[in-house]
């Protein structure tokens, strides 16, 4: 009986572990200043996107030091008593909050759960910072030879941007 | 295009430059075949991701700004077409609009066409946290169509559409990707009819004393 009872205990837990390492085993992908990176997948169970500090840095160039969340000039301080929604030590790894991030510094996120993709838009600094100097956001594209231009060549010219599309 | 060209080709000594974006998530592909038609002199770029539309918050096409030497913009968002082909839909002139870029081309900050900061800063405004999820939501669904999943992509398409119900760019980018009366239940044809009177471009804000007199 003591044996049976054993392996049953022992096969729920192994039919446990399956079920969660085939919730969370997907790599995820993590698109971020319109970069895409994969990213391995958190050991536990969360709505949050969880990536490693290694690939925090990887993903999004932002590293975790003691004034807060990182990246050059930049730097967003955890609030006060807030730590454990962004840091989760688990053994050797230090995981962090990618989403809780999001909402901190307010960029707006989309998800796809089926496809475990995670997509991270400019913050509204980022977005509207033009606003206050009038001056036209740069982009650098293709033309069909896929050479590439950016508006910023062309500065000391009168230019006319015009959008249109084939649809 | 082939208007734009032979517009270009009359200002282009003047230190002027046209730089023509295609928003096409079906790239060279898609806007390569028009772009080869029109042979233009001026820069023709194409963009997969929409990125100027994100950038700038535009919501149609054709859309211009008008960005001066210094790259400060000095006219933003509106319609502008180079004919008036499409005028019964929107009762626009081109002339109107053309006459305008002539004055600014020769006049610089003098022309009348040029806004100034205070009109300016009337007219643009922080993009609102719907439109910039919508963004979010469209970026992730041309992400996903790009990789091979345009099914999963529909939801996402359909939920920037629902977030930012003003961009057509977003509508009519997903129909045409799709089978629209069957993912999305409709079609331009449909959507345009629906506005029922309502304009399908927003009204442009032209200098009253440059409107020629006819």
């Amino acid at each position: 009986m003591r044996t049976g009872g054993f392996f049953l205990v022992a096969g729920l837990m192994c039919l446990a572990a399956a079920i969660n390492s085939h919730a969370d085993d997907m790599r995820k992908t993590v698109i971020y200043d319109g970069a895409v990176t994969e990213v391995s997948p958190a050991g536990f169970e969360s709505k949050d996107l969880w990536v490693t500090v290694k690939d925090l840095r990887r993903a999004t160039g932002f590293v975790v030091k003691p004034q807060g969340i990182c990246r050059d000039e930049l730097c967003f301080p955890i609030p006060k008593g807030r730590k454990a929604q962004f840091i989760n030590k688990q053994s050797s790894v230090t995981w962090f909050n990618l989403s809780e991030f999001a909402r901190l510094v307010k960029q707006p996120v989309a998800a796809d759960e089926k496809n475990a993709v995670w997509y991270f838009g400019p913050r509204p600094e980022v977005q509207n910072g033009y606003l206050a100097t009038l001056e036209a956001p740069n982009f650098t594209l293709p033309d069909l030879n896929g050479k590439m231009h950016s508006l910023a060549d062309f500065r000391g010219k009168k230019v006319l941007l015009i959008t249109w599309a084939s649809w | 295009m082939p208007g734009w060209q032979t517009f270009f080709h009359e200002l282009k000594d003047k230190n002027f430059e046209i730089i023509s974006v295609a928003q096409d998530t079906g790239g060279a592909k898609a806007a390569g075949p028009w772009i080869t038609a029109a042979k233009p002199e001026y820069t023709a770029l194409i963009d997969e991701k929409h990125l100027v539309t994100r950038l700038y918050d535009m919501v149609n096409v054709p859309t211009a700004v008008w960005i001066d030497e210094k790259g400060r913009i000095v006219r933003p968002n509106e319609v502008a077409f180079v004919d008036n082909r499409y005028k019964g839909m929107h009762g626009m002139d081109a002339a109107v609009y053309l006459a305008g870029i002539r004055d600014w081309v020769e006049n610089g900050e003098r022309s009348a066409w040029v806004l100034s900061e205070k009109e300016l800063k009337a007219r643009l405004a922080p993009q609102n946290p719907d439109r910039a999820m919508a963004a979010a939501e469209f970026a992730l669904a041309e992400y996903l169509y790009s990789t091979g999943k345009g099914t999963d992509a529909i939801a996402h398409y359909k939920e920037s559409q629902r977030l930012n119900p003003d961009s057509w760019n977003y509508k009519r980018q997903a129909w045409a990707l799709s089978d629209a009366d069957r993912d999305y239940g409709t079609n331009w044809g449909k959507e345009v009819q629906k506005l029922n009177g309502k304009p399908y471009y927003a009204p442009r804000k032209l200098p009253e004393a440059k409107k020629p007199s006819n």
